[in-house]
């Protein structure tokens, strides 16, 4: 594993006012090209759901049955990943479009949209991989650095980390109920249920359409939509949970103590965000398959700027990292996602216990 | 069972039809942006309204007839609507006056003059087509036609004039025959919007008094020049459209004769706001949805300073990651410290936690 690069405080000035000019120059050429895109993704998005649940509904056919899967899965995960994901990061409010704002846009999956804005924007993208503190940090279930405490259950995390693969959604929608609070009596019930209130609504209604509603109306067809929603919410839930992960829990992907972070400075959050973020290499349709998630060096850096333009100002950040002696963690999505499968595997097993009680006693990683 | 209790209502058909649980079928931005794919008068957003007609009034003023959508509700003489427009990829709204009048048929006139770095007007003037359409919001304002047959004194400086034509033309339509005494001022006489048809209107009409200052001849209109033009000005009902100083100078002079009831006015342009960029500069900040109004020093971000006026805006990161702070801005003129932005624009949102006071603000708050 590569070293966290140590930088001088000078070095750490000099690298935010260079990630800043960066920021600055994208900013001020944003506009009718981000907007374009935007508009032209939500359209696919829909064109793409209406195709797919259209052939699972009309078509009596395998062909049409794995085609409407496929079209409806496609246009879940563009839904959720480049419009969703970016447009409640406030990518786009900048086009006063009341449809594309952060705080109206309501996405198709079972999380509460105000749930997602607290864990996702302020919680982990403030408190990026800082252990205890970031709860999307093996989210509570998995032991991924000897950092972090093993029990006998941690053996079994490979069975919670298949399980959470597939319910994906569901994990990250309760994550803001802080159920583990809750069961060490932290808690009131009272609480967890206003918690829970919006979560509910939102869960049931996305139950109702796809396995309610939508069969019902092809109701010649009730097993067929069934199973076709069923299927494409598994891809995508499959598929966004694999991309996830890759964004911080890779090989190369670091973690902070609680101590290395507070009164951190400019230059010391940005380091804290490359060092804990890692990228996916691949095309253009792969890119916009992850939300631009494949770019998540560039996305922690600057959450706010339309995602497209990731890719685009990837090589400059690579060469201010190179600059500065930081690792610029970067690879293929086989290579990043094998390392993450390994990194779940292998801390299940009582290994690296001492660097808990080495940062216990206040000896930095 | 205690009786008093309502029963409980399982099923909401109406916040069910709204409910997103329905999307695609109820999806009213998909069926939007459908429709106005098609046909962009089809859009169920706003009143959208095609160009028919540009006229060039002057070198610097044109005049944009609309039609609008048969959603248009009506209007007053001297009301006023909101034009959006799309710019670089981004909705901006500007109100502008009506100069048409609402009895000659269901064509809508706006009359706008370019100023420098005029952002609406600037692409209206440069940009805008025949066959191009616009969106607008439903007319709004209290300026308006008196109602009784009395003697009106219209007071009109540069593009002040727009109104005051509307309402001048719906006054000749209802055959008003007490005096009307019409006082325009601009710089020359190239400078006269309307010219030809005020002066023709003059000529046979009786009953219209029509009287033009130019200012580069006779320096500006202010209470002396009035004083001399109409000095019975007290004795009628005025209306007054220019900019702020001009109505502001009008209104004090209607107050000093003692009759402050007898004039109306409007300005057209926002107050400019003084600005500073000292740090230790004290703005005060004017929140429209709680009622509060507090100060904020130039260097102190309005979210601690919102706090220490005992408020509890909503945040989370306060580094201005996350935008759980996002709001509003309606007036005045901020700085964004992670950034360096400015925004002077009215109807921007701004992150409160890393934003400061450049003048003083009003935040929908």
């Amino acid at each position: 594993m590569s070293k966290k690069a140590v930088l001088s405080p000078e070095q750490l000035t000099d690298l935010a006012s260079e990630l800043d000019t960066l920021r600055a120059t994208v900013a001020a050429d944003i506009g009718e090209r981000d907007a374009v895109h935007i508009r032209t993704q939500v359209r696919n998005a829909r064109v793409s759901g209406a195709t797919g649940r259209g052939l699972l509904m009309f078509g009596f056919d395998p062909i049409t049955w794995v085609l409407g899967v496929i079209a409806l899965a496609h246009a879940k995960i563009l839904e959720n990943m480049e419009i969703g994901h970016n447009v409640l990061h406030g990518q786009y409010d900048w086009m006063n479009d009341e449809t594309l704002n952060s705080q109206n846009y309501e996405w198709d999956i079972v999380c509460h949209s105000s749930h997602w804005r607290r864990t996702h924007n302020f919680e982990h993208h403030s408190n990026t991989n800082i252990l205890g503190v970031d709860d999307d940090y093996g989210y509570g279930l998995l032991r991924l650095t000897g950092a972090q405490k093993w029990t006998w259950r941690t053996l079994l995390q490979p069975i919670w980390y298949a399980l959470l693969a597939i319910y994906f959604q569901w994990g990250v929608a309760i994550q803001d109920l802080k159920l583990g609070r809750w069961a060490k009596g932290r808690m009131k019930k009272g609480e967890l249920a206003e918690r829970a209130a919006p979560f509910l609504r939102k869960a049931r209604g996305q139950l109702f359409k796809d396995y309610v509603l939508f069969p019902l109306i092809a109701f010649w067809n009730i097993p067929r939509v069934l199973l076709g929603n069923a299927a494409a919410n598994l891809i995508r839930s499959l598929w966004t949970n694999a991309i996830i992960f890759c964004g911080h829990f890779t090989e190369q992907a670091h973690v902070f103590t609680k101590a290395e972070s507070t009164d951190e400075t400019r230059g010391q959050w940005y380091l804290r965000q490359i060092q804990g973020s890692s990228n996916l290499e691949g095309g253009r349709w792969f890119y916009l398959m992850t939300g631009h998630l494949s770019h998540q060096i560039e996305h922690h850096l600057f959450p706010d700027i339309p995602a497209p333009r990731y890719p685009e100002i990837a090589p400059q950040v690579r060469a201010i990292c190179a600059k500065y002696g930081i690792h610029y963690n970067a690879a293929g999505f086989w290579k990043q996602y094998g390392s993450v499968l390994w990194r779940i595997l292998k801390y299940a097993f009582p290994v690296e216990r001492r660097v808990r009680v080495r940062q216990a006693e206040g000896v930095l990683a | 069972m205690s009786a008093v209790l309502a029963p409980k209502r399982i099923f909401d058909f109406a916040s069910l039809l709204r409910s997103p649980a329905l999307h695609p079928l109820n999806d009213a931005a998909a069926w939007d942006s459908m429709l106005s794919a098609v046909n962009p008068m089809w859009s169920t957003r706003g009143i959208p309204a095609r160009v028919v007609e540009i006229v060039d009034e002057t070198a610097d003023t044109k005049t944009f007839v609309l039609k609008p959508k048969g959603n248009w509700p009506g209007y007053r003489a001297g009301q006023h609507v909101v034009v959006e427009v799309e710019i670089n990829g981004r909705r901006v709204h500007r109100s502008f006056s009506l100069s048409s009048n609402p009895a000659s048929g269901d064509l809508l006139r706006v009359t706008v003059k370019l100023h420098p770095q005029a952002l609406v007007g600037g692409y209206l003037h440069s940009q805008l087509q025949v066959g191009d359409v616009l969106n607008l919001s439903a007319p709004a304002g209290g300026f308006s036609a008196p109602m009784a047959d009395e003697p009106v004194l219209m007071l009109s400086a540069g593009s002040g004039i727009t109104p005051l034509m509307s309402i001048l033309r719906e006054l000749r339509a209802r055959k008003h025959a007490s005096p009307i005494v019409f006082v325009h001022s601009c710089r020359t006489r190239d400078d006269f919007i309307f010219a030809r048809e005020l002066e023709a209107l003059a000529a046979e009409w009786s009953v219209l008094d029509l009287r033009v200052h130019f200012s580069a001849e006779r320096g500006r209109l202010d209470a002396t020049a009035i004083r001399a033009l109409v000095p019975g000005f007290a004795g009628f009902r005025t209306l007054v459209c220019g900019p702020e100083a001009f109505t502001a100078c009008v209104e004090d002079l209607y107050r000093e004769a003692g009759v402050p009831e007898r004039v109306r006015s409007e300005s057209y342009s926002g107050r400019v706001l003084p600005r500073s960029l000292a740090a230790d500069a004290l703005h005060t900040v004017i929140c429209t949805n709680t009622e509060q109004t507090f100060t904020a020093r130039g260097d102190r971000g309005l979210l601690v300073e919102a706090e220490r006026a005992g408020m509890k805006p909503k945040h989370g990161c306060r580094i201005g990651i996350c935008k759980t702070c996002q709001c509003l801005k309606k007036s005045g003129t901020v700085e964004n410290l992670r950034t360096g932005e400015i925004s002077s624009e009215a109807n921007e949102l701004i992150q409160l936690c890393v934003s400061v006071a450049r003048s003083p603000i009003e935040l929908a708050l």
